[in-house]
């Protein structure tokens, strides 16, 4: 029967990645940003490190970082499922509770943050149990999609542990293929949860002082972890990629320099930029790993360009439009 | 056949059905609680309405938590769910959709930029400016459903696209219109429903009076919308008189029920405006869930036996590769393997649609009878009147699914499962009901008129040579005779 073929690439293949890799960088600043930005918080309300003030003005942010990380984590999700759908449903449904949990997770972490935002506008008290629950249900999160994808990564795995077990309620045995980068992930949340907490409480000594420790000390283990993850790729060490994560390197020093002076905007750039670089390494260890099994660029491209200028153009309105959005508010603010 | 198979005993029509009804119950509310909210401001801000802002501005928290939350992780959900349960439905759509998603990604995050803004922007916006992004807000969230709406109706009407396999082929095919149109009045409805829900909770007087009454015209206009756009979107269904078998058919009636249902309410809440007790309006929103979950159970039984129309069958089979099923069979087909062929065929055959004992279960179609019979079935599935897909795999794999459900049925035989009473009435079930149902156009009573039970039992031995597809009689002699007495019943009953 001659009915159309799905099997295709609805755009070239680098454009896809270029795009994959943009919006999972915007999604991990976020994410970092509340991940790390949640954790520190919690830890200086458990140890009473600020006045309560101080920390109830960080909670407010929460939700708003949450509907951020979530709203952009969708399109690399998309992207992602474009290009390597075979591996990540695969892997996704061998662990199909854990990974249908995940939107719970968030859920029940999104109404926490809510709740410890409410509460300290009510009170004014840190709700540490509200933000407990949260933490819980972000690392929650973070450690299935280290598993999940770790998994996607290793076809074999996936057909043993589907051939022993078909009930979804298969956890990626696997542990050091993603507990070195989970960790990674975690501390790099932590390192720049770190420059938020100082950058948005620059007015607090107290905060700063905490924001430079955890943004210092979380740099320097996620460069420990991260190094040590990627060593454990075969190959990686000949690839571009490491000249890119120099680059990437280089700018998170960068951004600590700046940090120091209180330059936040600049630093800020310079994270996303060291996030991407980090990513473009991710991505290459990903081809790598896949080698045997799964070309990419083996996929037959039948670019639509026509729906590609809509989405294009929807983008470019869209981020005009809440441009325009967000200066209505910061005018009136002003 | 290419992705392992989630076997959960949760059946995954309920697993889809729960999640995606709660999320359209609220993405449609977050629309059009979107207009509502802004239309309403607008009027409060030229009558300078002190009463009625701040109504709105309650709303508008219960209208953030449930949206930005709520609808935004169950529609996370939705993927999740979809890419689990029918992974190669979703890769087709995501590789002739990807820019439709892309583009409709773009949106949310102008909707959930604006609804933040909106809502933490009571305090801190000019009227004006309040307003302008209301509208925003507004306008992005309804254009999302312009977007959506495309892809879903695509699945049920693909039109010209199955000919061409253009983008807008697929995405303004026949049911798009009324689709959008009925999808827009559920919209204006749900938020007069959400309003009624936030506006029962205030005291009683003529300010809830007013408000009420004000919300319940919303939702009975929404209603009439929907109603008229369903009457166009039902006609706009090619062939639908063919697809109304029992499930659609129910669930269209239930749906229907349950609309005058609403509408009833809603003139009840414009009666008891003054002191709308908090009950109706729970009952209200129930009854509003249930009307689409009726409506989305009616989409995606009507399409059955697709997941997309003409182009992949429920079970992930691409009609496509049609012959190459019936060449090399479905285990050919299947990359994760278990060792077990019966059960892997069984998981990507009939799983996707059936469990043995829970949802939509086998079990009691197939209890008391024997491999042969349940072979037979399994070969003829097209022939029955659920409207399920065809089998394309070989004889051989027919007998490794019917040996693989045997094994999990009660193997007694029928006179020692059902009360003598009603063994007649179960072997016809079983063995005849599942293609010729009394009251169905293959209701076949009339033929046992004043047939003797010699006949009958020679009816019997024949069965296969009487249709194609038709199993041959397997029961045992008690079995028989009751089966040929409740066939005579049939007989007599039909005047």
């Amino acid at each position: 029967m001659n009915l159309p073929n799905y099997e295709f690439l609805s755009a070239p293949l680098q454009l896809v990645t270029g795009l994959h890799l943009l919006t999972l960088s915007l999604h991990f600043l976020a994410m970092n940003l509340l991940l790390g930005g949640v954790i520190i918080v919690l830890l200086a309300g458990l140890r009473k490190r600020w006045d309560d003030p101080t920390l109830v003005k960080f909670t407010k942010v929460f939700p708003v970082a949450m509907a951020a990380t979530v709203t952009l984590g969708i399109a690399p999700l998309l992207f992602l499922q474009l290009v390597y759908h075979r591996q990540v449903y695969a892997a996704a449904i061998v662990s199909g509770w854990f990974w249908l949990l995940v939107p719970a997770a968030v859920l029940v972490a999104y109404y926490a943050l809510y709740r410890a935002a409410g509460q300290g506008e009510k009170t004014g008290k840190l709700s540490v149990p509200a933000l407990l629950v949260a933490v819980v249900g972000l690392l929650y999160v973070s450690l299935v999609y280290s598993s999940v994808f770790a998994m996607a990564e290793r076809p074999k795995l996936i057909h043993d542990l589907y051939a022993q077990d078909q009930s979804g309620w298969v956890w990626n045995p696997a542990s050091s293929s993603y507990l070195l980068r989970w960790l990674h992930t975690i501390l790099g949340a932590l390192a720049v949860g770190g420059y938020w907490i100082g950058a948005i409480g620059k007015d607090s000594p107290a905060a700063f002082q905490t924001g430079k420790r955890f943004f210092v000390t979380g740099v320097v283990l996620a460069a420990v972890t991260g190094s040590a993850y990627l060593m454990t790729v075969p190959g990686l060490m000949h690839t571009r990629a490491i000249g890119v994560l120099g680059i990437g390197i280089l700018l998170t020093l960068g951004s600590l320099h700046l940090y120091f002076k209180k330059k936040f905007c600049v630093a800020g750039v310079l994270i996303f930029g060291s996030i991407m670089a980090m990513l473009y390494a991710r991505h290459t260890a990903r081809l790598l790993r896949l080698a045997d099994y799964y070309r990419p660029d083996s996929m037959h491209s039948a670019p639509q360009w026509g729906p590609f200028v809509m989405f294009l153009i929807c983008f470019v309105v869209v981020l005009g439009v809440v441009g325009y959005m967000v200066r209505l508010l910061i005018a009136k603010r002003a | 056949m290419i992705y392992p198979f989630w076997d959960v005993s949760t059946g995954y029509g309920i697993l889809m059905a729960v999640i995606a009804v709660v999320h359209v119950f609220i993405s449609h509310f977050a629309i059009g609680g979107g207009l509502y909210l802004v239309v309403t401001e607008q009027k409060a801000r030229q009558n300078n309405d002190g009463p009625m802002l701040a109504f709105l501005q309650k709303l508008a928290k219960f209208f953030v938590l449930a949206t930005l939350v709520a609808g935004v992780l169950t529609g996370v959900g939705i993927w999740f769910i979809i890419g689990l349960l029918n992974p190669l439905a979703t890769e087709a759509l995501i590789h002739n959709y990807v820019w439709g998603w892309a583009t409709e990604w773009t949106f949310f995050v102008c909707e959930i930029a604006a609804a933040l803004i909106y809502y933490y922007g009571w305090t801190q916006l000019t009227a004006r400016a309040h307003l302008i992004v209301g509208w925003i807000y507004f306008i992005f969230a309804w254009l999302s459903l312009v977007v959506i709406n495309g892809i879903l109706t695509f699945m049920l009407t693909p039109g010209k696209w199955l000919a061409t396999g253009d983008f807008w082929d697929g995405f303004f095919n026949p049911t798009y219109w009324p689709a959008l149109v009925m999808r827009t009045g559920v919209c204006v409805m749900l938020a007069g429903l959400y309003a009624l829900l936030v506006a029962s909770r205030q005291a009683a007087g003529d300010f809830k009076m007013r408000i009420v009454r004000y919300s319940a015209t919303w939702g009975l206009f929404g209603l009439v919308v929907t109603t008229v756009a369903q009457s166009w979107y039902l006609r706009a269904i090619p062939e639908l008189t063919t697809k109304l078998l029992p499930g659609p058919m129910h669930a269209l009636r239930s749906a229907a029920w349950l609309a005058i249902a609403i509408g009833g309410l809603l003139m009840l809440g414009w009666v008891l405006a003054r002191r709308l007790p908090v009950v109706v309006a729970v009952l209200l929103m129930v009854v509003g869930l249930a009307w689409f979950g009726s409506f989305e159970s009616f989409r995606e039984s009507v399409r059955k036996p697709y997941v997309i129309t003409g182009y992949m069958y429920g079970n992930g089979v691409e009609v496509a590769k049609t012959d190459r099923y019936k060449k090399e069979g479905y285990l050919a087909q299947i990359t994760y393997r278990t060792g077990d062929d019966g059960a892997d065929l069984f998981r990507h055959v009939c799983r996707s649609c059936h469990t043995l004992d829970g949802y939509r279960p086998l079990k009691p179609s197939f209890d008391g009878t024997d491999p042969k019979f349940i072979a037979a079935i399994v070969r003829s599935t097209q022939l029955l009147t659920t409207n399920m897909p065809p089998f394309l795999g070989t004889a051989a794999e027919a007998d490794q699914i019917a040996g693989y459900i045997y094994r999990r049925v009660d193997q007694r035989p029928f006179d020692q499962i059902y009360s003598a009473t009603d063994l007649g009435r179960q072997a016809f079930t079983v063995r005849c009901g599942k293609c010729h149902q009394p009251g169905t156009p293959s209701d076949k009573s009339k033929s046992f008129t004043g047939q003797s039970a010699t006949d009958l039992n020679s009816l019997l031995d024949n069965l296969p040579e009487l249709a194609e597809g038709m199993p041959a009689y397997t029961g045992n002699a008690t079995e028989r005779a009751a089966l040929v007495g409740y066939l005579q019943s049939l007989g007599k009953a039909v005047k």
